[in-house]
Order: structure tokens, then sequence, then C-alpha cells
């Protein structure tokens, strides 16, 4: 269909406006930036960030995906292991307020000190801005960006898309391998993989 | 004839917000021929479980067959999906309930045993959703005659497995044809009915291969019909097929198994996939 030529700015402002709605950052594309208020009350920028790897980990804590990772240990495990390297982790909860998953700062906090999780900071999202900016469909969903602000990795925390924690020991954790590959200057060998888990509880 | 024997069963096994049960199709399997088992479950209403691919998130049932030796089962023949989720977070499964058939065959040489008789044991591994999804687990069993003759319809379970076959995706009809553009963003499939449709929605049979939540543009032509199926963001390597389950308006779900064109695409089928 040919369009009118007799409205060209408005023809083009709905060309620049059609980015703004479309999906998900690809892997090898930048991050999107956003500002987000944590659980321990500061602000955080994403673009701050620049110069370290940043993870994102898409968090509710009545989800049984993501309770076999805090269960077992193992998302507060890498959540140490990688910001002892320098890497920032932020938690991310993006559940609309009556919604699973949703928290108060002081809920989040007492959750973190119970479960012992050392994220960078608990981000709290109930508008789901951040969310939807990156697409995430899924808790948990993990993405990895590199220091020059690049995503590196968008999906599943490991290969065992299941409730059980027998299936924890022996998955292959996709952030790790992505830290480690990056980290040693290779490429990332699997840089998407379909994430797993609950869908994340947006406002309808 | 015999009065009808009782086939030993657990009957049904609680999970989250339902029941599933193991059943057979017929009173007794007849050796070396396919005969079905059912894997039902009833759900409470608005609660869902999963299909084979399960969608953007969710995970579809899995079942651990233990079974003795002469005893084999094949693969899940899986009901047509509905189409669940959000706008922006898409599944594919069942609310409140489904019967997944099983083939299942028996050797010969379990005829002349005594009791002759086939054991099933199946554990069940389920996630059920509504607003939040609960993970549950249920060990069935299930023992059924063998008799060396043809077997039949327990009237119990018939309309139980009519509903099922009824809701299996077919075999098209041999005078469609079916191809599929591969663009840069999406998958173009151009269905050749003899007859116009006005909707289409297609379920792939693989996940991470198209975009669940996007719409699914549908171009009528005059014998059928072109699809665009906008790309998933996770699908890294060319595929060769698109397999899936096509449901048509005006009736009916089809089983598609459609060869992947990589020749450059009209420019007609370009310029429609990159509307919005």
């Amino acid at each position: 269909m040919k369009r009118s030529p007799r409205f060209p700015i408005l023809i083009a402002l709905l060309i620049c406006a059609v980015p703004l709605l479309m999906a998900s950052p690809k892997v090898g594309e930048t991050a999107p930036d956003f500002t987000a208020l944590a659980s321990n009350g500061k602000s955080f920028h994403l673009a701050d960030y620049r110069g370290n790897y940043v993870v994102l980990e898409w968090h509710n804590n009545g989800c049984p995906y993501v309770g076999k990772h805090y269960k077992s240990g193992n998302m507060q495990r890498l959540q140490k292991q990688w910001t002892d390297r320098g890497v920032v982790w932020f938690t991310v909860i993006s559940s609309a307020p009556g919604k699973q998953g949703y928290v108060t700062a002081s809920e989040e906090n007492d959750y973190l000190a119970k479960t012992q999780a050392t994220p960078t900071a608990a981000l709290l999202d109930p508008a789901g801005e951040i969310g939807h900016l990156y697409d995430a469909k899924t808790s948990p969903q993990m993405v990895v960006i590199n220091p020059q602000g690049v995503v590196i990795y968008d999906g599943a925390i490991d290969d065992k898309p299941t409730t059980d924690l027998s299936d924890v020991p022996g998955a292959t954790n996709y952030v790790s391998l992505a830290l480690e590959q990056a980290l040693a200057g290779k490429p990332v060998g699997t840089p998407t993989t379909r994430p797993y888990g609950c869908s994340v509880k947006y406002a309808n | 004839m015999l009065p009808c024997a009782t086939k030993a069963q657990t009957g049904n096994a609680a999970i989250p917000h339902g029941t599933v049960e193991l059943v057979a199709e017929n009173q007794w399997i007849e050796p070396a021929h396919e005969s079905y088992l059912g894997l039902h479950f009833e759900l409470e209403k608005g609660w869902h479980i999963y299909w084979v691919n399960p969608g953007d998130s969710g995970e579809p049932p899995r079942v651990a067959w233990q079974l003795p030796t002469g005893v084999t089962v094949g693969e899940i023949q899986w009901p047509a999906p509905q189409r669940l989720g959000t706008t922006s977070i898409v599944d594919f499964g069942y609310e409140d309930g489904v019967t997944l058939l099983v083939p299942v065959r028996v050797e010969p040489s379990l005829a002349a045993k005594s009791p002759a008789q086939a054991q099933f044991g199946a554990q069940v591994k389920v996630l059920v959703c509504r607003e939040i999804c609960i993970p549950g687990k249920a060990q069935l069993s299930l023992t059924v005659r063998i008799q060396p003759q043809p077997s039949a319809a327990d009237l119990q379970t018939r309309e139980l497995f009519a509903a099922a076959r009824k809701s299996q995706p077919h075999s098209p009809p041999s005078n469609w044809k079916f191809s599929v553009a591969d663009l840069k963003d999406a998958f173009v499939l151009t269905a050749s009915l003899g007859r116009r449709v006005k909707d289409a929605t297609f379920f792939p049979l693989a996940e991470s291969q198209i975009d669940n939540a996007a719409a699914q543009k549908l171009v009528p032509e005059g014998s059928g019909f072109r699809l665009t199926l906008r790309k998933s963001d996770r699908l890294l390597k060319p595929i060769e097929r698109l397999k899936g389950v096509l449901v048509v308006s005006g009736g009916g779900s089809y089983l598609i198994d459609v060869p992947v064109d990589k020749r450059a695409a009209t420019g007609k089928a370009e310029s429609e996939a990159k509307q919005p």
C-alpha cells in the first residue's frame, strides 16, 4: 500500500515511534537504560555501571522455579560468586501490586536477609517498566550485560527447565558460562535460550 | 460374554487443583496390536496445564513410565492446544482438563503368562496454573488384562476416548498444499486449501521458533491464505522444516510439517511481513 506523501512529518513521527513499541532488545544490542528504586531505598541507574558486567535476575518469591534456585542456595551462590568478582547483580521484581511476587521494600529486605541473598540491589519494578523494556517473560529470566553496555545473554538461568531441586547440581548455568566466556575474551557460545519459569505478573 | 472383570486401577490421583487418572481404552489389550491408554487430567475451573510446546512460560506434563519386559509405550499424542495467557506472554495448553493419548504395545509372550496382564506404572509431573503455578506429582498404576482376541471398547471410557480423538489434530486433506518462506524476521506460511479461510492460528511443536505473542497476520488468497509468523528472538539458526498444529476457522486442527524454502521470498510477502 503506497503511503500518501501529503503528511511527511506525521509519517516521520510514526516511523520514529515504532522502535519504542518494538519487542525486547536482542543479544548484541545495547541494553536499554533505566533508573529504579531498590529495596534498600537507593536509586540505581544502569548507565552508571558501564565498565562493569551487569546481571539482571527477574524474580518472584512465590514462583516454584525461582524457589528451586533459592531453596537450593543456587541463586545465592551465584550472586556471591559473581559480585565478589565485580559483577553488578540486580534482582528485578516486576510483579504488579496484588499479584504473586509483589513485595514492599521492607518485605524484600526481609526476604533477602532470610534467604541470605546478596544481589547488589533488589530493584522494585511494580509498574513493570523495566520488565517491559526487556520483554521479561518469566521468573527466573536472566540478562547479562557487558561493560560496554551490550546484552550478551538473555534467557534461562540453566538448561533444566523444571521445578526439581535435584536438577540444580548437574545443570549447565548459562549465566556463569556467559560471564566466564566473556571475561576470557571468548564469544558467548549460547547467547540466548527460552527462559523457563512462571510468567512475570504484570498488571492486567 | 465374560462378566467385566475389574481392571485394577488406583483411580484418580490428586494433583494441585485437580486429578489425574490413567485409563485403558479397551477392556483388554490384544498382543502385538496397538492399543491406547489415556492420561486424563481434570482441573478446577480456570486452571490449566501445558502443551508439548508450552509457549512463553510454563512446562508440559512429563511422564516417567515403569513397565515390565514385553510392554512398551509410545509417544504422547497431544490434542490441539488453546492459546492462553496475556497479550505479551502467550502460552499453549489446556484449560479445565485434557486427555492425552498414549499408544501401547504388548508382546505375545505375555499372553501365555498367568495371570495374563500388563502393568503400567506412570510417575506424572505436572505444572498446574491459573494466576499462579503449582507443581504436582502423581504416581499412577494400571493393570490391564491381555487376551489374544480383538479388544472391545470399555463402555465407561468410550466417551472419554471419543472426545480425546476428536480433539487430536488430523492429517491435512491430501489436496491441501503448504509452503513456508523464510524471511529475515518472519516465516510466511502459504496454504492452498481450495476454499477461503477467515482465520487461522499456527502452534509450532518446537519452542523458540516463532514469537508466541506476536499477532499472526492472515491475508486471504482465493483458495487459501498467507499467514505471517514473526520469528522468535531465541531462534539462532535456520530451521529445515516448520512443524506444528494449524487451527483453521470453519473447522478443525491439522498437524502440518512443511519444508522451509530459503530462496528469496517475493517482494509482496516481504512487505506484508514488515507491516505492523
